[in-house]
């Protein structure tokens, strides 16, 4: 595995990284590129200046929105975010499409050429184009897009980014798209230009799969969760390497945790999210992500305890690191209890000081009237309940059952939290994979090649069409094929999965139902109601319809993870030291430390361990179990129920 | 776990019990917000979840709407006075809407879920969901010119609709009779109870692993905590007796405002708010009830005195509410009381912060729009023959603060409640939406600016379409505060002439 640090130029960075490992860019046959280009931009607010055109009468959307607030009893409310697109650049074109998706106000070449005008006069490089109903008919939006051809290199046009009706949330999403258009259309056009023919590029996008440069340059947004999306996908991949069909993959870092639901091997998609306060509906994992992490700070609040969602970051960071942090934090606790050593160095600068931790935390212990041990277990306790509540959603939203799931902990402090989070909901089963700590590029290089895309299909139960259904099917199936086939997979290898969006005629949220051939009316009925009563216990014999259809075509990956894995396996099984650690009960046990890199395959010991690799440090907590497998992931087995 | 009783928790172990009882609060709202069919719950979010003790003591709560927040407890209080706890069982999902068991008004069903652990009823699960119809003479049931309560459609005292055993037919089909829109409201039911079934089953996993003793205990420290902070934000206003006033601009029958007046006497870290000059009951349908002069109490003190403490039954313990029988807020159950949960409940928010400018004026927003703006249309869609009720609010502009001018078209205070999308509308009703834009410079002038309003024209699609409204704000417009000038008033406009006053249709005036 090799790794450069990042490079103000990417394409530079990709040029060093095969230099790294001794290639030239000629020898590589495929990149697999991750990125947070694009949430980068939207995080920062880094984004193209736009113009917007929009239905006459509707200019004002963006500002209206939603009109609800989301602090409920606070007075000095968080004003929202700037529109995306400032008034004097958005403009009204005169035209109108129904609620059935006919015309009853033509668009005319004349008011098509005013467009284009007024948007000349503009002078921005991209255009958003959001009608009414054109998630029905795109017609106008298509004439309006081809009117502005030689105006501006870019143009967005909502019903192809995101054909669902909702006026603001489409009307944003395609504002944003069109944003990021200029910055990552050009990047990918002088990477694809260095690269040649011969490579073939694959943009992981943030439902986590690929997608063209091609499509990426013209659907940039589909790249605003592409980092977790990495992540959760490389979660999804070792969770069909050892067939785990229910899997929440819990990424715990510094600031923020970001937990996400797999079910049999699939990572969950949620179209529907917010980034920077502006909505987003584009297929993306569906990650809760929750403002705690080692760095949350414990705080009294009069005769209670509060755990974050203050944070210390990175600096001053945790007061263990000795950089002028005074305040309990997460990560001190963890040093207190004895689950890092006093004395390690992190990154070369820091030097963790298990005193400094100790000072922050005596105040707390003082104010409560228990031990500093006692203190940093609890505040340990408060960091997994908020944990929890996030675990607690995530599997509420899709119907899991929690307790039927298999944690997969990885990031910087996921491992360390795993087993006492686990124990509190009732998970009896934890993995910290191989490279926890670099997962997400892990995740890019492991994960299946495979392109998704989905359509709206508005199949009513009523009106059943098996032959429709089938043919777009196969026609999104044959668009989703061609850059794996001209990547040199081969056609027999493919794997085709079609799901349907399903929903009781005039409900709002729609489940997915594996849909298959003969797509016979009776089994897809069958199959939503059973579903619908899993996730919300009812299930009716009203009509429902496929409101979207969403194909999935995918390769096996071409890189042997095993082949990975078992190379580093070792063969010490002696603990490189004995240390006094406190666990849940408040006993002091004398605990083995081992190193993760010398465990042999098979290696087995009852808790309390920890297990440390150059990354991260797996607790097993007394009553726990761990074991390495063949492909070097380490197994725990948390007893069942509280302690 | 410990769960010998009577003994506190550590503080670690009770945050860790708050937390999850939020969680569950939360997850009731997810629950029924995905499931539900009427677009005024999947849509808009006109719903609110809660939880309370065994005696009706507000636990926990969703993030949802004050309004339907304030009175979860006494819904609960209430119905315990009409139904003791030994007819409950586990399984059990009651459904109520009487202003008068602790409510507010008719359109806000509560389902009622009692949760069972070690053979006592622990807990109740509350799901309030607006309903886009319950019966009475006019759909949507907002009868603007009503003059008594079996106007304003079906009264559901406590009824158990779900056992253990199952649905209850016969009386679901009472309830499914006396609306409009049958298949919707049905699905609307079994939401609620779904939500209220997956808090029964979270807080079973909860006391299960904590012990019942151990979480009545941290229930009780959480209330403690939630007191003593609101206790403390009081003592920190000086003390005093303040008054202040707002004004309806009239109840849709009698052609004159009507007058909302608070004394708030702040003394040490206690408050009472005493509503007794308010003015008589209204003839129409503006009358409050005195839960929701709780939950507008309780609203503005959070607002401005703790917005970052727990809401709790703990909070309003140091609140004192009088209301007088027979005045506005507290009126005989006769009388129509639609309008009063979002209209009067506002108005005496109002009241409460006029009362506080003369000590915490920074603290306050000008006068937004405190009305819910509200249209309903009624009517069956010639494309589909079925029933539809449409209930739309509309937000004006946010008051401007000491800081920064308002923000545009945000729903203040007591609401929350979202906007139907103009594409939605067009889906499934037979309206088009024509214009739906910002009122430039309709905000109050000053210092700072209050917001942008909005404005929304609709056309009627079907050849026979009832339209209701219900606009306040439209004589008595949104008041500065501390010098600057009052915002623009609401208007409703019927083909291009002035509607009665914000009320169609009402007596001409």
């Amino acid at each position: 595995m090799g790794k450069v640090l990042s490079q103000t130029d990417p394409v530079a960075g990709i040029i060093a990284a095969c230099g790294s490992v001794g290639l030239e860019l000629s020898d590589v046959s495929d990149i697999m590129h991750g990125t947070t280009m694009a949430t980068n931009a939207i995080v920062e607010g880094r984004l193209a200046p736009i113009a917007l055109i929009a239905t006459e009468g509707f200019a004002e959307v963006l500002d209206i929105g939603r009109q609800n607030r989301r602090e409920l009893y606070k007075m000095a409310v968080t004003p929202r975010p700037d529109p995306l697109v400032p008034r004097n650049r958005r403009l009204e074109a005169r035209q109108r499409t129904d609620a059935q998706g006919a015309e009853i106000t033509a668009l005319t070449g004349a008011e098509i050429a005013r467009l284009a005008r007024e948007v000349k006069a503009l002078g921005v490089e991209s255009v958003a184009v959001s009608l009414i109903h054109s998630y029905l008919n795109g017609d106008h939006e298509t004439r309006i897009g081809r009117g502005l051809e030689g105006v501006v290199p870019f143009v967005a046009l909502s019903h192809q980014l995101n054909p669902e009706p909702r006026e603001y949330e489409r009307t944003n999403s395609t504002a944003m798209n069109a944003a990021l258009m200029p910055l990552v259309a050009r990047y990918l056009k002088r990477l694809v230009d260095r690269l040649g023919s011969q490579t073939g590029l694959h943009m992981f996008h943030s439902a986590g799969g690929m997608a063209s440069a091609d499509s990426i340059s013209s659907r940039p947004l589909a790249l605003a969760l592409s980092g977790p999306a990495a992540g959760v996908a490389a979660a999804a991949s070792v969770a069909r390497r050892l067939n785990l069909d229910r899997v929440i993959s819990f990424d715990m870092g510094g600031t923020t945790t970001d937990v996400s639901v797999i079910v049999d091997g699939k990572v969950q998609i949620d179209s529907n999210q917010r980034m920077a306060g502006y909505p987003i509906r584009q297929m993306m994992v569906a990650v809760e992500t929750i403002g705690a992490g080692g760095g949350s700070i414990a705080r009294r609040d009069g005769t209670a305890v509060r755990v974050g969602p203050d944070s210390a970051g990175a600096n001053p960071g945790p007061a263990c690191y000795g950089l002028g942090g005074t305040q309990p934090t997460v990560a001190d606790a963890n040093i207190i209890l004895g689950y890092i050593e006093s004395g390690r160095e992190l990154g070369g600068t820091v030097r963790l000081d298990i005193k400094k931790a100790e000072a922050a935390f005596a105040p707390l212990a003082k104010a409560f009237g228990t031990s500093i041990h006692d203190a940093a277990l609890g505040v340990r306790r408060v960091a997994n309940a908020n944990m929890a509540r996030a675990l607690r959603r995530v599997t509420v939203e899709h119907g899991v059952d929690a307790r039927a799931c298999t944690l997969l902990a990885f990031g910087g402090a996921g491992p360390m939290h795993a087993v006492s989070l686990a124990r509190e909901f009732g998970i009896q089963n934890v993995v910290v994979p191989r490279f926890s700590s670099a997962f997400s590029a892990f995740g890019c290089m492991t994960a299946e090649m495979s392109y998704a895309e989905q359509r709206p299909l508005h199949l009513q139960s009523g009106v059943w069409s098996a032959n429709d259904l089938s043919e777009t099917a196969a026609r999104m199936a044959e668009r989703l094929t061609d850059p794996l086939l001209k990547s040199g997979c081969a056609r027999d290898r493919l794997r085709v999965e079609v799901a349907g969006l399903l929903r009781y005629t005039g409900q709002s949220d729609a489940v997915e139902v594996p849909l298959a051939a003969p797509y016979d009316l009776a089994a897809v009925d069958t199959a939503f109601k059973a579903i619908h009563q899993r996730l919300y216990g009812f299930a009716t014999d009203e009509a429902w319809e496929v409101d979207t259809l969403r194909v999935t075509v995918s390769a096996p990956p071409k890189q042997d993870v095993s082949a990975l894995a078992t190379d580093a396996a070792g063969t010490a099984t002696e603990p490189v030291a004995i240390r006094k650690c406190w666990f849940e009960g408040g006993s002091e046990l004398d605990t083995p430390y081992f190193d993760r890199d010398q465990l042999p395959v098979d290696w087995k010991i009852a808790g309390p361990a920890i297990i440390e690799d150059a990354w991260s440090t797996i607790i097993v907590d007394p009553g726990a179990t761990a074991w390495v497998d063949a492909h070097a992931h380490l197994h725990i087995a948390v007893e069942a129920g509280r302690k | 776990m410990n769960s010998e009783p009577n003994v506190r928790p550590d503080p670690f172990t009770i945050e860790v019990i708050r937390n999850a009882l939020t969680a569950i609060a939360e997850e009731m709202s997810l629950v029924i917000m995905r499931s539900a069919r009427s677009p005024l719950l999947r849509e808009a979010g006109d719903l609110s979840s809660a939880l309370t003790d065994a005696e009706g003591g507000l636990i926990a709560q969703g993030r949802d709407i004050p309004a339907h927040l304030g009175i979860m407890g006494s819904t609960v209080q209430e119905f315990l006075k009409r139904v003791p706890k030994e007819r409950l069982q586990p399984g059990d999902v009651w459904f109520l809407n009487l202003p008068e068991v602790g409510g507010n008004h008719l359109p806000d069903v509560k389902a009622i879920r009692p949760v069972f652990a070690e053979g006592a009823v622990q807990a109740f699960a509350v799901c309030l969901a607006h309903w886009a119809d319950i019966g009475g003479a006019r759909p949507g049931s907002y009868v603007p010119d009503a003059r008594d309560a079996w106007q304003e459609g079906l009264r559901i005292s406590p009824l158990r609709v779900f056992t253990a055993e199952g649905t209850d037919h016969e009386k679901l089909e009472i309830i499914l009779s006396n609306v409009r829109g049958r298949e919707e409201r049905e699905g609307d039911i079994l939401a609620q109870m779904a939500a209220t079934r997956s808090a029964d089953e979270r807080l079973q996993e909860l006391f299960a692993s904590y012990g019942a003793a151990t979480v009545q205990a941290a229930i009780a420290d959480i209330h403690d905590q939630s007191e003593r902070q609101m206790r403390a934000a009081i003592r920190e206003i000086p003390d005093g007796e303040y008054f202040g006033e707002d004004f309806l601009d009239h109840d849709g029958i009698d052609d004159h405002p009507i007058g909302v007046r608070v004394r708030v006497t702040i003394k040490g870290d206690a408050a009472t708010f005493d509503f007794r000059e308010t003015d008589d009951a209204a003839k129409g349908p503006l009358n409050a009830t005195p839960f929701t002069a709780g939950a507008s109490v309780f609203y503005a003190m959070k607002a401005i005195a703790g917005p970052d403490i727990q809401p709790n039954a703990g909070c309003g313990r140091p609140l004192k509410v009088i209301t007088r029988p027979g005045s506005l807020v507290n009126p005989p159950y006769s009388r129509p009381v639609v309008g009063g949960n979002h209209e009067t409940s506002q108005r005496m928010v109002d009241a409460i912060f006029k009362a506080l400018e003369a000590v915490v004026p920074e603290r306050l927003s000008a006068g937004g729009s405190t009305t819910s703006g509200l249209l309903l249309f009624g009517g069956t869609d010639p494309r589909t023959g079925k029933w539809t009720t449409l209930y739309e609010v509309h937000a004006g502009g946010e008051g401007a603060r000491a800081e920064r001018d308002g923000g545009p078209t945000a729903r203040p205070h007591m609401s929350n409640v979202m906007n139907t999308p103009a594409e939605i509308i067009e889906a499934f009703y037979p309206i088009r939406i024509e214009r739906q834009a910002l009122r430039h410079g309709s905000g109050g002038q000053g210092r700072h600016h209050g917001g942008p309003g909005q404005e929304r024209h609709y056309r009627i699609l079907a050849p026979e379409m009832s339209m209701t409204s219900m606009v306040e704000r439209c004589v008595i417009p949104p008041y500065g505060l501390q010098g600057g000038a009052p915002g623009n008033p609401s208007r409703s406009l019927w083909n291009g002439r002035m509607a009665n006053a914000g009320r169609y249709p009402a007596r001409p005036m």
